[in-house]
């Protein structure tokens, strides 16, 4: 009974509600947003409180924040040109990273150099022709420089001598865009540290 | 007893606010329909409180173009309008719709604007001119400097009121490009309607693969400034800093998780990459993907369950799809031996990737079960690669290349329409953008 009484009220509460509502709505309001990483405005204005910052500028809580590195490459390092070797680059088939014929003959001239000068260190950097996707080359340029690594640890050099890079199709040899300099750019180039 | 009324009536007002539209607007545009009619609108000039007259010209310049943006409006020309709109018509005078309607409006867009030394007020409103009623109306505040995305913000009201998907004004493409002399790469974003171009990075060594973190904020990118490739976030706003990937050789960052939490990546080891992800505030890495191929470029879908990545396990880089901790993958990708880049669409029914077909790259895209594939994007005289969907999941940024030159574009998914982003700036790629603002 008492349920019951209470459901009456509840059903007028709900007419009135929809009425409300639909007068509401029928009325040209106009509601008031704050712009992006502004503060909210209020619907009687006031004045923005110091210390509302958009909040844009606070970083989400979990993040731990370290300042930026600074805007110069570390001294020593530029990366961006290319190291003149004394070594010829091993070329490449598209897509592909095994070391052919010629990039043996060269891997055993950088072999026996390396086994004569215990103390070098030698980087090998990988390289793709302008062709596909940016993070594809990147791995493939990375299989490329540790194929070399690979045959030239297998020819006696201590693994500790060698280390790679991958530049991917980032930093081509040569600027052309035709299958002559694609191939040019197919490369693990030898840099001594 | 009043409890129970109280929560009847609170359970309403919950309603109403769930369908904020209790009145659905009798002007509607169907975005799925090719070359349905388009919305005729007016953009009147706005009415100057204090502030640069020139606003009253400005902003509706803003904002028509970027309805122009979209293939949904025909904009009257202001020559054409009859009414000058005055602050009275914010207090109770109201607009002489006949005259709009003579025009040939179906819709008008009014506006208020006053700038009091740093704080700018604007209210618009969006009316039915067919019918004289209110479709929406919002009163922004900010700085004078925040006014370009403010009426980014209305755009997206007014799109959203005839179609019910919001707009994407004032979101940013970021991407990367070589920078004057140097042959570094550094990152840029430029708002999606090819305004606000700025250089983020600037260390002249390789900055390479932007992705953006769910809420915007920021940046995963990978840096060769310490002579070797590691992963940032970047604070996007303030440009705050930290390094999230160290281990490995070559690395790149795919997408976050849409919770946030994680960062999914390629990384190489001895030679072979494979895909991980790190929890981007710090902890060990998690292998995701492990096998003997070139794994890279994971896509995390946009409910977090799964990733599209690239292997070239069998022969040739290809499009697989996995959920994340389950064993299992599928390739998607068909009828072409090179397929790489996916992106997954925020609605998550499509993935874009490219493509090699006929000696060229293009943009195609499949659904993620390898069904129905198509092609999105191509160029006759060039390539077309890394697809990056809007977050309406209505166009794709890619990169469009011939020969020496490069620049990216803007694709409607359904191909209709297409413009140039960003030409000019040397070897411009990976384009990323930015989710809903």
């Amino acid at each position: 009974m008492k349920g019951t009484f209470s459901w009456k009220w509840a059903v007028l509460a709900l007419s009135v509600a929809a009425l409300v509502a639909v007068g509401c709505a029928k009325k040209q309001t106009v509601k008031s947003e704050g712009a992006p990483g502004a503060p909210e405005a209020a619907v009687t204005p006031a004045p923005p409180a110091v210390g509302e910052a958009p909040m844009k500028e606070a970083p989400p809580a979990p993040m731990a924040v370290t300042p930026a590195t600074p805007p110069a490459a570390a001294p020593g390092v530029a990366v961006t040109e290319e190291k003149m070797s004394q070594f010829d680059d091993v070329r490449f088939d598209f897509d592909r990273s095994e070391v052919k014929e010629d990039g043996r003959k060269t891997c055993q001239a950088v072999a026996d150099y390396l086994k004569k000068n215990p103390n070098a260190k030698l980087l090998i950097e990988g390289h793709c022709d302008e062709r596909g996707t940016s993070e594809y080359n990147m791995a493939l340029g990375e299989r490329r420089a540790t194929a070399v690594m690979t045959y030239l640890v297998s020819l006696g050099v201590p693994e500790a001598a060698l280390s790679t890079v991958s530049f991917g199709k980032e930093k081509p040899l040569d600027p052309g865009h035709d299958e002559g300099a694609w191939a040019k750019n197919r490369r693990a180039h030898f840099v001594l540290k | 007893m009043n409890r129970s009324i109280g929560a009847a009536a609170g359970a309403f007002l919950l309603l109403l606010s769930l369908f904020p539209s209790p009145a659905f607007p009798v002007l509607y545009i169907d975005i799925n329909a090719p070359g349905g009619k388009r919305m005729p609108i007016a953009v009147a000039d706005v009415a100057v409180g204090p502030g640069d007259p020139s606003l009253s010209r400005g902003i509706p310049k803003i904002l028509s173009d970027d309805l122009a943006l979209t293939d949904l409006f025909d904009l009257i020309p202001p020559t054409a309008h009859m009414e000058t709109v005055t602050a009275a018509h914010f207090s109770g005078k109201p607009l002489s719709f006949p005259g709009w309607k003579m025009i040939g409006a179906e819709a008008v867009v009014v506006g208020n604007v006053s700038v009091r030394g740093d704080r700018l007020s604007i209210e618009m409103r969006l009316y039915d001119a067919t019918q004289g009623t209110l479709l929406v109306g919002k009163r922004y505040t900010g700085t004078p400097g925040q006014l370009r995305s403010i009426v980014h913000r209305f755009a997206n009201e007014i799109v959203y009121t005839f179609t019910g998907v919001r707009g994407v004004f004032g979101t940013e493409i970021a991407f990367t490009a070589r920078s004057g002399r140097s042959r570094g790469k550094e990152l840029y974003i430029v708002g999606m309607d090819g305004q606000d171009l700025r250089k983020v990075t600037d260390n002249r060594s390789f900055n390479l693969f932007p992705r953006w973190s769910a809420d915007g904020r920021w940046l995963a990118y990978t840096s060769y400034r310490t002579g070797t490739p590691h992963v940032y976030l970047r604070n996007v706003t303030t440009g705050a800093e930290k390094e999230v990937i160290r281990f490995g050789g070559s690395k790149a960052p795919g997408g976050f998780s849409p919770d946030g939490v994680w960062l999914y990546a390629g990384v190489s080891q001895s030679g072979n990459s494979d895909i991980y992800r790190v929890r981007v505030v710090g902890g060990t890495a998690e292998k995701v993907v492990d096998g003997w191929g070139l794994e890279v470029s994971p896509s995390p879908s946009p409910d977090g369950r799964r990733i599209a990545f690239v292997s070239d396990r069998g022969g040739s880089p290809q499009v697989y799809v996995k959920t994340v901790g389950v064993a299992g993958e599928t390739r998607i990708s068909s009828g072409t031996n090179y397929a790489t880049s996916p992106s997954w669409s925020p609605a998550g029914d499509r993935i874009a990737y490219t493509a090699r077909s006929g000696g060229r790259f293009v943009i195609a895209s499949v659904a993620p079960d390898g069904s129905g594939v198509r092609e999105v994007a191509s160029a006759a005289d060039g390539d077309c690669e890394d697809p990056s969907f809007s977050p309406d999941g209505r166009s794709l940024v890619y990169t469009y290349r011939k020969r020496g030159y490069s620049a990216l574009k803007i694709i409607s998914t359904d191909g209709r329409r297409q413009r140039t982003l960003v030409s000019g700036l040397g070897d411009a790629g990976s384009p990323a953008w930015s989710p809903g603002r």
